[in-house]
């Protein structure tokens, strides 16, 4: 078995390909319709035959219930790594990325966490070398 | 070979695209053998729709207000919408919705058959495989109205039956603006 696919919950799938594209700089990998169900999967540009991330529509009120909890809260719905998140701080925000928590410093890692504009909360882990 | 294992579509046909403001709608022609009052069932009637449509109904589409669940059928992962039937005047035009997608059917008499029209709104990259799967499933409603139903034909299975030829068909004819 191997990991080939994630997925996340978003409110509009056209508005989260916007975002995880241009201004996470993914790339787009599956896109296909049947009928009004649409599989659509990007990969970071850093990795992109690596694993997918399924944009998943979220038109599930449970799934949607969950969605807005966790995003109150302030939890991350997904996390991504990156070498240098400062980096991918300043690089996202200037296209917009709305972050609530700038790089912060925590044990082991640094963190920052930005909206996803479609439901969720991203954190970007820098782990502290050791 | 069974009739199923035969089952080849013919040329693409039948089918134009219309654009109003942002929205795209794909609108399928098929002329049917069959009287409207036939016709009318396979298209609201549960257990006929599970023979030939990319979706299953829990219940009657056939009256206005009958809330259904319709359930994708063969996606990646499971895809369930409910629907309100906002127009169903028997044998002649049925509305509700499949997801976000309008579904328009028309039903006209001509000669003991039924000309069946569809208008369904449809992102403009996937209008031509819209196109190719309503072929499919239409081409198997034809043989379910002739009392030999060969198997509902959807989602990956297609591929096996020609989909992809009929989708590059119908992109040609729809023209530029396919992205695949």
């Amino acid at each position: 078995m191997k990991i080939k696919v994630t997925s996340i919950h978003v409110e509009d799938q056209e508005k989260a390909l916007r975002f995880y594209t241009e201004v996470l700089g993914f790339v787009k990998k599956g896109d296909f319709s049947q009928g009004p169900f649409r599989w659509l999967t990007v990969a970071p540009a850093e990795e992109p035959d690596g694993i997918e991330l399924q944009l998943a529509l979220n038109d599930n009120p449970a799934a949607k219930a969950y969605q807005q909890a966790i995003f109150q809260q302030g939890q991350p719905a997904v996390m991504f790594n990156t070498d240098d998140v400062k980096g991918d701080y300043e690089r996202t925000k200037a296209l917009g990325a709305e972050f609530t928590m700038p790089p912060t410093s925590v044990t082991g890692a640094t963190i920052a966490m930005l909206k996803d504009t479609c439901g969720n909360l991203i954190q970007l882990t820098q782990l502290a070398g050791w | 070979m069974t009739d199923r294992e035969r089952y080849a579509p013919g040329p693409a046909s039948g089918a134009r695209i219309r654009k109003d403001g942002e929205k795209w709608t794909l609108v399928l022609r098929r002329e049917l053998r069959h009287p409207p009052e036939k016709v009318w069932q396979a298209l609201t009637d549960p257990a006929h729709l599970r023979e030939w449509a990319p979706f299953e109904a829990d219940g009657s589409l056939g009256a206005v207000g009958n809330t259904v669940k319709l359930t994708t059928v063969a996606t990646p992962a499971p895809h369930v919408t409910e629907t309100t039937v906002t127009r169903a005047e028997a044998p002649e035009l049925l509305e509700y919705k499949w997801g976000d997608h309008d579904m328009r059917w028309e039903l006209e008499g001509f000669g003991g058959g039924t000309r069946l029209t569809l208008w369904t709104n449809i992102g403009r990259q996937f209008i031509a495989m819209g196109a190719a799967g309503w072929h499919i499933c239409f081409d198997v409603l034809d043989r379910l109205l002739c009392g030999a139903p060969i198997g509902r034909i959807v989602g990956g299975e297609a591929m096996k039956f020609g989909w992809q030829r009929l989708r590059a068909e119908y992109a040609k004819q729809f023209g530029s603006g396919q992205s695949q």
